[in-house]
């Protein structure tokens, strides 16, 4: 095995059980060696945040164990996005992501904000407490044709219905695809609060909302995340820096 | 067999000991906006004012028929006395505490001065205590009357922020137990309190559900800590953990609980087998999907099937949607109506 290949599975290894310190000194010394941003990225860090999102699907890893993961490859990021060159190819496409009013749980939107990004999309995370009106004023900002509403508690869980309902009164119904999640959220509670797509975890988040993208006709081929790539390392930083605000 | 009182019948089935009938329970919040129209009680006095608090919480009884009455309806009274801001004043939700003194790294661990006079003097606390006082002396020994606490896992989530909190249990544990010694002395001495005002059992609420971290994190961080606290609560002490946590009701039957309200994501029978007898059940019927979106005939479903398990208090699986309709939980008394034993 080349000095190259040992790092990217040392990148993998790494990010996977959250050891920072050794993500940033593998990163830089592939850097050093002349391996590309892209070869670390998209051969090691994303696979590996993908197999920490695996094994959260599969119950081996819980939220500890993402944050962990997440914040190393934060680590890694930041050497990288000065190396990164903008291909000039355009994203995905936008998703707009919130937590609904009267709810500040985001740890599960933060985490597909990541993922999300990760894949291709440009994020516009509107944080937490989210209120209606703050939604229809992004929408009309930013047009994204994906929405993803979380809520993590059987209270505000209703609050899905009322921004689905005010999407219907401004005529955007048609136009925008809505995707919840939350932990007491289930496939038949979307269903009946109008959404168009329930998402588990941050992995069936990225396909769910890959899946929209390519029904509404955007290109979700991998020829087009790569200008994507500086605007998900900016947004790893950013989720990371958010990391400290929110709460249960 | 005789016709029991809503609190002999609540703490027969806690104690398990025959009942008349299942008793069907307030445990974590019953109240909803048809509820709140019907007594003439509404957001934000009901969270914040003891009289119009004690009059939401006593519909649950007199409208619906629980045998429980709970008028702490939030999750926020000791967050706002420890120092988080919480909006109070919102007329369509429940409060929700939206600072972190501890989020700042930092930030010392320690509780405010004053503790604990300065904790039981916030207006927000004496509120509850308060209402309690306004449900003994109406109800008496008629219904049963719960207190509710935070334990020191869910008010670390307030005080430290949750995040942070979960990255520490891997990355720096040693500020995670200072955080849960720190914390432990509130639930003790807000539940003493409540008890005092005339609470007959405490709800006490720690999520470290299977949502957000494995069982082991339980066992290793928190089961010693409730070994500890628990016993220092002179009446019946429920807890209350929400999600997925059939995996670790294994490690809760140890912990001195009376009984464990748990969620509709772990089927009754299954809960109930992991019990092995050394812990009562309270729950679960769901609120997303049955209480809120259904109808009554599913509502009595689910009432019955936890029924049949062997679930001793029947109730939902947590504050339920605001927009539920009192029809939905009335039928889950009448379901625990309908299997009165002759």
């Amino acid at each position: 095995m080349s000095r190259e290949q040992e790092i990217k599975q040392g990148l993998f290894d790494n990010t996977l059980t959250g050891n920072r310190k050794a993500v940033e000194e593998l990163t830089n010394e592939g850097v050093a060696l002349g391996m590309t941003p892209m070869d670390m990225l998209f051969g090691a860090l994303i696979p590996s945040l993908q197999e920490v999102g695996r094994r959260f699907e599969v119950g081996d890893y819980f939220v500890p164990e993402m944050l962990v993961a997440a914040k190393a490859m934060q680590g890694a990021m930041t050497i990288l996005r000065p190396l990164l060159v903008a291909s000039g190819a355009k994203p995905i496409a936008t998703v707009l992501m919130f937590t609904v009013k009267g709810d500040v749980h985001d740890i599960g939107k933060n985490l597909c904000n990541i993922m999300l990004e990760g894949a291709g999309f440009t994020v516009i995370d509107l944080g937490v407490n989210c209120s209606t009106d703050k939604m229809m004023a992004a929408i009309k900002q930013h047009n994204p044709p994906i929405v993803g509403m979380s809520a993590f508690l059987t209270t505000t869980m209703p609050v899905f219905k009322v921004n689905i309902e005010a999407l219907t009164k401004e005529g955007l119904r048609d136009k925008i695809r809505v995707m919840v999640g939350g932990a007491p959220v289930t496939q038949e509670y979307a269903n009946r609060m109008g959404a168009d797509g329930y998402a588990l975890d941050a992995n069936s988040t990225v396909r769910l909302a890959k899946q929209f993208a390519a029904e509404m006709g955007y290109d979700v081929g991998d020829g087009q995340v790569k200008k994507e790539l500086s605007d998900a390392v900016q947004a790893v930083e950013e989720m990371m820096n958010k990391a400290e605000v929110h709460e249960t | 067999m005789e016709r029991m009182t809503g609190k002999q019948r609540f703490l027969a089935a806690l104690n398990g000991e025959p009942v008349d009938r299942p008793p069907a329970a307030s445990i974590v919040s019953v109240i909803n906006y048809e509820l709140m129209d019907i007594v003439d009680s509404h957001f934000p006095a009901a969270n914040t004012e003891p009289v119009p608090m004690a009059q939401l919480a006593a519909g649950a009884h007199e409208v619906m028929g629980f045998d429980s009455v709970m008028p702490i309806f939030s999750i926020s009274q000791e967050a706002t006395a420890l120092g988080c801001e919480v909006e109070w004043s919102d007329t369509t939700m429940m409060p929700t505490p939206l600072t972190h003194p501890w989020e700042d790294r930092q930030a010392e661990i320690k509780l405010p001065d004053g503790f604990p006079d300065s904790f039981l003097n916030d207006k927000y606390v004496r509120c509850a205590l308060e209402a309690i006082r306004e449900l003994k002396k109406h109800f008496g020994d008629e219904v049963m009357i719960l207190g509710k606490v935070m334990g020191p896992w869910t008010l670390s989530y307030h005080m430290y922020n949750v995040q942070e909190f979960l990255y520490d249990t891997i990355m720096d544990p040693d500020r995670v137990r200072l955080s849960l010694e720190t914390l432990k002395v509130v639930p003790i001495t807000f539940a003493r309190a409540q008890l005092a005002a005339g609470a007959d059992a405490i709800l006490w609420a720690d999520h470290a559900t299977g949502d957000l971290v494995r069982n082991t994190t339980y066992r290793d961080f928190l089961l010693p800590l409730h070994q500890e606290l628990v016993p220092q609560v002179p009446a019946p002490v429920i807890l209350h953990c929400c999600g997925p946590t059939l995996d670790r009701i294994q490690y809760f039957r140890q912990a001195g609980f009376s009984a464990f309200h748990f969620e509709s994501q772990v089927p009754p029978d299954k809960a109930i087998a992991e019990t092995q007898d050394k812990i009562k059940l309270a729950g679960n019927i769901n609120n997303p999907v049955t209480l809120f979106s259904r109808g009554p005939a599913e509502v009595r479903f689910e009432a019955q099937r936890a029924i049949d398990a062997g679930v001793h208090i029947i109730a939902p699986e947590c504050a339920v949607p605001l927009q539920t309709t009192v029809e939905n939980l009335k039928e889950i008394v009448a379901t625990c109506e309908d299997n009165r034993k002759n």
